[in-house]
């Protein structure tokens, strides 16, 4: 997991994907309030700008590459040891090409209703915070960027949300910031007591990472220091009371980035900071987290299933999707953490387009109440139609993303933490139960007086909707090229946990059939 | 008789050395001079002599600085004042204060009795306290500092003559100043008493060679906890802080700026001088005591600012978290005084001290113009809907509150995480862990204001009148932004900077 | 040939998807007949194929056919690929020929439905999934038409969205099929995790090899089970299928009696060395839950008074025996069966579809009656349909049924007990129904539908004669849906041939019996029974088989007909042991309270730890500040008191001590 060491690039491609978002959003915070045209259009050229930067990262990443790629680095705070360290990798490049792709769509695709500049501004300057922490290889990069993003999320909550927006925000911005508060401490002891072992002061993750060993009993304190503030973000159970408020009264487009990849953050975060810098710790502690991730699986399906609210239920059942995520991530094994990756992206998919459709239906009915809702499948079947796909993909049916992300994960986890991946699938039971329900409640039906005349799906909101579907689809029947990006990145992390424990991946005892060999062609071929 | 007067030599002075105090104090002299003998001047022209004169003084500091690095530090006037870039560093920090509430104050006191030159002299004899306290190699010097600083802002406090309130205010930190200084005189004489000299430089060495800690000297001892009592009130931290509330609140809003920023920063230039410099033999003494007056203002200054409703009350509360955050620094800094490597610990003090200070004055900038507006009416409800008022100005604020909260790119953050790393240097964790968490509490109280700027209504309903920002206060708020911004992203130059305060002299 | 198998899923995909983008265009009943087409068309590849098969020696009758790599993260290497074998190859046969039929006669009987496009849309999506079911490669290829099917068959049996009770029966029939995919993906877990492969070929020959263990492989099959016992309606999972018959009557022939609930019994048959090598007692498990279930679904069935509900109920009874088989280790009587059931089951639901169609959307079997006279071909080939599913010979249900009981007896008597009871019961209810619709007299008035008209109104074909109100006539239904009935009485009629037994100086031998067709397939696993006293008694077992079938038709002929004996239908029978019942009120109230208990909690508990703390903080601070009085006395008070502790600490603590 060295940083690769890819001479002086022509074009700084990952600092561009950072400045980008923000030129835009200055930009548009100079432009006079007279010319409201414009500022749509400077938002929209550089979230698009972004978008096809990301792309391009994505067509030029070298596949076979394990290492970080397009590495730009540049001292910055010298007397701290701080520099302007970004890269990417496997783990980190659909992450990037997510949140690349998700802002120019629902900038263009979702309507904020008033104040349109302060909103542009704020999205950009959210997309640039979290590019940014995607991208950061340097502990102290990484953190002011994982912090900066509360702020345009807390305004974009408290300025263009629902009825309790600032209960929500401001719950968002002190639970999220609490948490980074031990963050912070710990991760100044990091490298103050990394700095023994390398004779320097460093935040360079990369340098640390290798080069650090760190005694168990310290190493764990500094892992949990990060891990608290990663289980917020995710969030862990208990800590995820804040998501379905914030989710709830968060703006449509609010919702589907904090869902797309704000979430991630955290679940990024213990992969990249918390298995990568603390293999022991993380490994020790594994039970203790396999353990709340499948709480939160089943917990946050039952608690989904009961809300009277159609976004708090979305809201809760990323919680149980997220607890797939870290119970991929600490399975230890290449399908599982694999699978945790690639399902970070397709929760991010599946669940954005949900927001989008319950946003769809605020607006046409100002009202989530699953219980003012009814009949609309007859009204608006198009409209059904398209939620129906979505909501497959939530539930994990084959042919569609989600499935992929949860088929490995279990898969992989069933092999080094059985029992809880038995538990963890009965929440695929789940899943169908509150999602169903919710569904016939709401689209089955004879529709009442209200829902009557409930708009058909607009082609507006069919164009928005197009790429989410694009994606549910091919992901789920082919999502080869994504897999082989990943698992190198992935298989390297692994190998670091493996050094720094004692810990092996079970390597399940292939029969060599004639079968089997011609899988292992098809393998060749894939690299 | 004669022939000692015959043989009397006065102390080597060293005048370019005073070069900045005697900037501040000729500002000072003429402003007052000028003002009793010309008609009333050009409006502004007081504020901007004052500001020019800071300015000369701190540029004059920057000089000296150079001179320092290159040459060492020394001290001057028979070893009374230490001539080090400590010393420079404060000097420096103080005269922008000056300026930047020099500026704030012109357009304030426009039509008021107090419309001449006479505040302004006053900041600069402040400052001119302020710089002697933190350069002081002498307790007697400092204590001299101290109490021409101290009168300055009673005086200051008092200035409104047209509101009880800030009446009220100077009479309150009179008394309670009073009260302090003398614990703080006591202290001193006790250590003397201890130690046989009140010269910093004579007492390390007495101390050093009567370095016998294991029977402790209750005399130097008992004189130590007076000297912190003093500090303690000068700087606000609880339990001494019960005067800051109120003389904040009631004082007129540039001169709060001014208190907590030059005056806070003087206040703990002093405490590092007396107690990391003066007294490093005893720091095992003192340290814990310093570990709980950090404690106590983290949290007190924390919590109680969350449910003020006047936003002058809720900085001044906010202002006492901030001292607690300084006195983390303070106590790791104690970790390490009088060693040769003395630890990022002063650095890190130093560092925060400006920029807090501009945030501050930047914030009760906002809240000058604000309030002014409002008929001196400085409540939370006075800032309703401010971002539809005057966008700008809300956004500059925000700016401002984000900073305090700690938020990154903006020189707040970089304050707290050299304190944090500081106090992580010399493994005090627990502190450290306690300062970020009661940040997150202040934090709230940020967004309160924040949520009341941008989501409140105005009270002028659709079409609230815009509201006027003055020139001079709009240059003061913008230079803040721009430091707090530009500090935010590119700070290597100044940590540089903080970072070779801790080659003071003896 | 047999490398064009992909051909075999691509044809109904083609329909969904033209009909996807133009079904509206198409409208009625062009995109029915582009539906039909779809699937004829991939019974033809299908065919062909099987002749191509048979051209070929017999251990070269399976061809893997890769189309991409699906899912390869390291070790786990999981391609989209077909297996063409003797097996996949007759399912996908009868799938698509009996798929076709339904097609054809849903053109009919779907005419004049307002979402009449939309309808085949699902269809030809559901005969995709079906088709990768039956020819998937590896269990995860199979999982995808598992599911697949899963969720056509809950769009079709909620395909009358507006009706609470079709949408509540959707919901039911996923969520219930969900626990059994739990038991299905376990399986696959364990799979990889022992032989680090899903596909079949790998697992089956670890079987074979024996390197797979007992324990494993008992793992697989229970997991297995699980899954078949939910996709094919078994104890304890079938509750879903009697609801599905919400679903519109094509539905239920193709899904709920033909193809999908058959998916459980092939995935068994599939993975046969692997039940073979698994702990004794399973096999046992498995063909006691098939007897079980048998047994259980006859006797309700005996008091049903709703034409499909008879059916649904005499559906699983069936695939119980086909559970049974493999148990039994007579996976070839098991296919045969399958077979054969899919052909008059397939044909019994289109005869009730023409009959409910007739009777303008009556389902009450006691408002009919004398029918014949009114709808002779529906009629006839209904009793076609009945006599095969009553197992009397030579029609097609007889052989299969038969073979069936003789390994049941060959393994243990008390499962050809059961089974034997189970077919009595089996001729008396289909009986009582044939008799109930068909004969006795005239139950239905004009005005008895007059009522019930307006109430399913949701889908119902404009009837060609007669307003609501008017004089009302049962009428036979038009020929588009007629032939296809005559095409599947045929085949029900002589389905026999497959695979006659070698009695009565049949030649038995020969490449076109199934028995010697899927021999590659189940040799592993097919039981011997060659030595068995059973098998040395067939004729006395046919003689008992028949015996009681006619037995059965005599008695049901003596009640419900000719009225000597009193009708036994208890309503314990009729309630369905109350077992739905008992499953529902358990969701309802404890699981319900459950659920509400854990949101309560969260909302209470952990939520409320948090706002708890909030509130705590903002309570001390605003009592904190009410103590500040603004007092200096008060102030010097508390500087005071600092400075005592402070002396305190210096010179007491640090000082004297």
């Amino acid at each position: 997991m060295l940083a690769a060491d890819t001479g002086p690039i022509a074009f700084p491609i990952l600092t561009a994907l950072v400045l980008t978002p923000i030129v835009g959003a200055l930009l548009v915070a100079l432009t006079p309030k007279t010319r409201p045209e414009i500022t749509k259009v400077i938002a929209l050229m550089s979230s698009v700008g972004t978008a096809a930067m990301s792309i391009w990262l994505m067509a030029s990443f070298d596949t076979g590459d394990a290492g970080f790629q397009f590495v730009s680095k540049h001292t910055w705070i010298e007397p701290w040891g701080i520099s302007w360290h970004l890269g990417v990798d496997g783990i980190s490049l659909f992450l990037v090409v997510l949140t690349g792709i998700l802002f120019p769509i629902v900038i263009a695709g979702i309507d904020p209703h008033h104040d349109e500049k302060p909103y542009l501004a704020w999205m950009l300057m959210l997309q640039a915070g979290v590019m940014g922490s995607f991208l950061s290889l340097d502990l102290f990069v990484f953190f002011i960027f994982f912090e900066i993003v509360l702020v345009p999320m807390y305004f974009l909550i408290g300025g263009w949300g629902y009825e309790n927006r600032v209960y929500a925000a401001t719950k968002f911005f002190l639970y999220t910031m609490l948490g980074s508060a031990f963050m912070l401490v710990g991760l100044v002891a990091t490298v103050w007591i990394a700095s023994d072992d390398l004779g320097k002061v460093t935040f360079d993750l990369v340098e640390i990472a290798e080069g650090a060993d760190f005694a168990a009993s310290t190493g764990r304190w500094l892992f949990f220091a990060f891990a608290i503030a990663f289980a917020v973000k995710v969030p862990i159970f208990p800590l995820h009371t804040w998501l379905p408020d914030a989710h709830t009264q968060a703006p449509t487009a609010g919702s589907v980035v904090l869902a797309g990849v704000m979430l991630k953050l955290g679940t990024y975060g213990l992969l990249r900071f918390g298995l990568y810098l603390f293999p022991e710790a993380s490994y020790w502690s594994r039970s203790l987290w396999l353990t709340l991730a499948v709480i939160g699986i089943i917990y946050g399906a039952i608690a989904a299933t009961m809300q009277k609210d159609l976004k708090r239920l979305v809201a809760y059942s990323s919680v149980a999707h997220l607890g797939f995520i870290v119970l991929g991530t600490f399975a230890f094994t290449t399908q599982s953490m694999t699978g945790s990756v690639i399902q970070m992206v397709n929760h991010g998919v599946s669940t954005g387009a949900l927001f989008l459709f319950v946003g769809w239906i605020y607006e046409r009915r100002k009202t989530r109440q699953i219980a003012d809702l009814n009949g609309i499948q007859k009204v608006a079947p198009i409209f059904a139609a398209g939620f129906m796909v979505v909501m497959l993909s939530s539930i994990g049916v084959p042919g569609l993303n989600g499935f992929i992300g949860e088929f490995l994960i279990l898969t992989g986890s069933f092999l080094t933490a059985r029992w809880w991946t038995v538990v963890a699938a009965a929440g695929v039971i789940l899943a169908a139960l509150y999602l169903l329900w919710a569904y016939q409640r709401v689209f089955h039906g004879e529709p009442d007086e209200n829902n009557k005349d409930f708009p058909e799906l607009r082609v507006k909101e069919a164009l928005t909707l197009l790429p989410f579907l694009g994606l549910i689809v091919f992901m789920g029947v082919y999502p080869k090229p994504v897999l082989d990006r990943i698992e190198p990145s992935i298989d390297v992390l692994i190998t670091h946990v493996e050094a720094h424990t004692d810990y092996v991946e079970p390597e399940p005892t292939v029969v060599v059939g004639e079968h089997s060999d011609q899988e292992q062609s098809d393998a060749e071929e894939g690299e | 008789m004669l022939a000692q007067i015959d043989t009397f030599v006065g102390p080597e002075v060293g005048w370019f050395a005073l070069s900045p105090l005697l900037t501040l104090l000729g500002g000072a002299l003429g402003l007052m001079l000028l003002g009793a003998l010309t008609p009333q001047w050009p409006k502004g022209l007081y504020a901007f002599v004052s500001a020019t004169t800071a300015g000369a003084a701190a540029v004059l500091a920057m000089v000296q600085w150079d001179d320092i690095t290159d040459n060492g530090p020394t001290t001057l006037v028979a070893g009374a004042l230490a001539f080090d870039t400590f010393a420079m560093f404060m000097t420096i920090t103080i005269c922008i204060a000056v300026i930047l509430v020099s500026l704030l104050s012109d357009d304030y006191l426009r039509g008021t009795p107090n419309d001449g030159p006479e505040i302004y002299a006053l900041y600069l004899v402040a400052a001119i306290g302020g710089i002697v306290m933190s350069s002081a190699n002498d307790l007697i010097v400092l204590f001299l500092g101290l109490e021409t600083l101290s009168l300055a802002l009673y005086v200051l406090a008092a200035s409104n003559r047209r509101s009880s309130e800030s009446a009220e205010s100077g009479l309150k930190y009179f008394v309670l100043g009073g009260f302090a200084s003398a614990f703080f005189l006591y202290g001193i004489a006790l250590v003397y008493g201890a130690t046989g000299s009140t010269n910093i430089t004579e007492m390390v060495t007495a101390l050093q060679s009567s370095a016998d800690l294991s029977t402790p000297d209750t005399l130097a001892l008992a004189g130590i906890a007076m000297l912190i009592v003093g500090l303690g009130f000068k700087v606000a931290a609880v339990p001494f802080h019960v005067w800051a509330p109120d003389v904040y609140q009631g004082a007129p809003t540039p001169i709060t700026a001014f208190m907590a920023s030059a005056g806070k920063a003087a206040a703990f230039a002093a405490m590092l001088r007396v107690l990391v410099i003066a007294l490093p033999f005893y720091r095992d003494d003192w340290r814990p005591i310093i570990w709980v007056l950090a404690l106590l203002s983290l949290l007190v200054g924390s919590v109680l600012a969350i449910v003020q409703t006047n936003v002058k009350r809720m900085l001044a509360y906010s202002s006492i978290s901030h001292a607690g955050f300084i006195l983390v620094g303070v106590e790791a800094a104690a970790h390490q005084a009088g060693d040769i490597d003395a630890g990022p610990g002063m650095p890190s003090v130093v560092l925060y001290l400006m920029l807090y200070s501009v945030l501050v004055i930047g914030s009760f900038g906002v809240v000058t113009v604000v309030a002014r507006d409002a008929g001196g009416d400085s409540s939370l409800d006075a800032f309703k809907g401010l971002a539809r008022r005057r966008p700008v100005l809300a956004l500059a604020f925000t700016v401002f509150l984000l900073a305090q909260a700690g938020v990154p790119f903006t020189s707040g953050f970089i304050a707290k995480f050299g304190v944090i790393q500081a106090a992580v240097e010399v493994d005090s964790y627990a502190i450290a862990i306690i300062a970020m968490v009661t940040a997150v509490v202040a934090a709230y109280l940020y967004l309160r204001i924040m949520v009341t700027m941008w989501l409140g209504e105005p009270a002028g309903g659709e079409t609230p009148e815009p509201l006027a920002v003055p020139f001079s206060a709009g240059v003061a708020i913008g230079a803040a932004v721009a430091f707090t911004l530009v500090v935010g992203i590119l700070p290597g130059w100044l940590i540089d900077a903080a970072d070779q305060v801790t080659s003071y002299a003896r | 040939m047999a490398d064009l198998v992909w051909l075999i899923p691509a044809f109904p995909l083609a329909g969904f998807l033209t009909i996807l983008l133009f079904g509206r265009r198409l409208g009625d009943p062009k995109a029915g007949y582009v539906a039909t087409a779809a699937v004829f068309a991939s019974f033809v590849v299908a065919a062909s194929i099987y002749f191509d098969l048979l051209g070929r020696p017999e251990e070269e009758r399976a061809t893997v056919v890769t189309l991409f790599s699906w899912v390869p993260v390291g070790t786990l290497q999981i391609d989209l690929a077909f297996l063409a074998d003797p097996l996949s190859i007759l399912m996908v046969l009868f799938v698509t020929f009996v798929g076709g039929m339904i097609h054809l006669f849903a053109v009919g009987y779907m005419h004049g439905d307002p979402k009449f496009s939309k309808f085949f849309l699902y269809l030809n999506l559901f005969v995709f999934s079906m088709t990768l079911l039956v020819l998937g490669e590896n269990l995860l290829v199979t999982f995808l038409g598992w599911e697949g099917v899963g969720t056509c068959s809950y769009f079709l049996i909620a395909f009358w969205h507006t009706r609470e009770s079709a949408a509540t029966a959707g919901k039911k029939a996923f969520v219930t099929n969900r626990v059994g995919d739990f038991g299905v993906m376990l399986a696959m877990f364990l799979s990889f995790q022992a032989v680090g492969s899903m596909s079949y070929s790998v697992l089956n020959e670890s079987a074979e090899s024996g390197s797979l263990a007992a324990s494993t492989a008992t793992g697989i099959t229970l997991l297995l089970l699980l899954g078949a016992a939910g996709k094919s309606a078994q104890i304890p999972l079938y509750l879903w299928l009697p609801d599905a018959m919400e679903g519109p009557t094509p539905v239920s022939a193709l899904i709920h009696a033909a193809t999908m609930v058959t998916g459980g019994v092939f995935l068994l048959t599939r993975i046969n060395p692997v039940i073979t090598v698994s702990y004794d007692w399973v096999p046992t498990t498995i063909a006691w839950v098939g007897a079980i279930t048998a047994l259980f679904a006859a006797t309700i069935a005996l008091a049903q008074n709703d034409i499909k509900k008879v059916l649904a109920y005499s559906t699983v009874s069936q695939i119980g025996y086909m559970v049974l088989a493999v148990g039994t280790g007579a996976y070839v009587a098991a296919i045969f069966h399958m077979v054969t059931h899919a052909a008059f089951k397939a044909l019994l639901f289109l005869g009730a579809g023409s009959v409910i169609h007739g009777m303008h959307e009556e389902q009450d079997m006691r408002k009919m009656g004398a029918l014949r006279a009114f709808m002779p071909i529906t009629a006839a080939t209904f009793i076609v349909g009945w006599l095969a599913i009553a197992g009397v010979p030579p029609f097609s249900g007889f052989f299969s049924k038969d073979e069936i009981l003789l390994y049941a007896l060959a393994d243990s008597v008390p499962l050809y007990v059961v089974g034997i009871v189970t077919a009595i019961l089996t001729a008396v209810y289909m009986t009582r129904q044939v008799i109930m619709v068909f004969f006795g007299e005239a139950r239905w008035t004009s005005l008895a539908n007059a009522e019930e008209a307006p109430e399913v109104a949701e889908g119902e074909p404009p009837v060609e004669t007669h307003d609501a109100h008017g004089e009302f006539k049962p009428h036979e239904s038009p020929p588009i849906m007629l032939i296809p009935l005559v095409v599947l009485a045929a085949l029900a009629a002589i389905g026999g041939i497959i695979n006659l037994p070698g009695l009565f100086g049949i030649p038995s031998g020969g490449t076109y019996r199934l028995e010697e067709w899927l021999h590659p397939v189940i040799e592993f696993g097919e039981a011997k029974i060659s030595d068995t006293w059973a098998y040395d008694n067939k004729y006395l077992l046919v003689a008992i088989a028949v015996a009681c079938s006619l037995g059965g038709i005599a008695l049901a002929y003596a009640i419900y007909l000719k009225k000597r004996l009193p009708p036994w239908e208890p309503t314990l029978f009729a309630k369905g042991w109350y077992y739905d019942q008992a499953v529902s009120w358990f969701m309802g109230n404890p699981g319900r309270d459950g659920f509400e208990a854990v949101a309560e909690f969260d909302s209470k508990v952990v939520d409320g730890t948090v706002n708890g703390v909030a509130v705590a903080v903002k309570e001390t601070a605003t009592h904190a500040s009410k103590r500040q009085t603004g007092y200096v006395r008060q102030y010097a008070g508390i500087i005071g008191i600092g400075v005592v502790l402070l002396l305190g600490w210096f010179v007491v603590i640090r000082g004297i001590l």
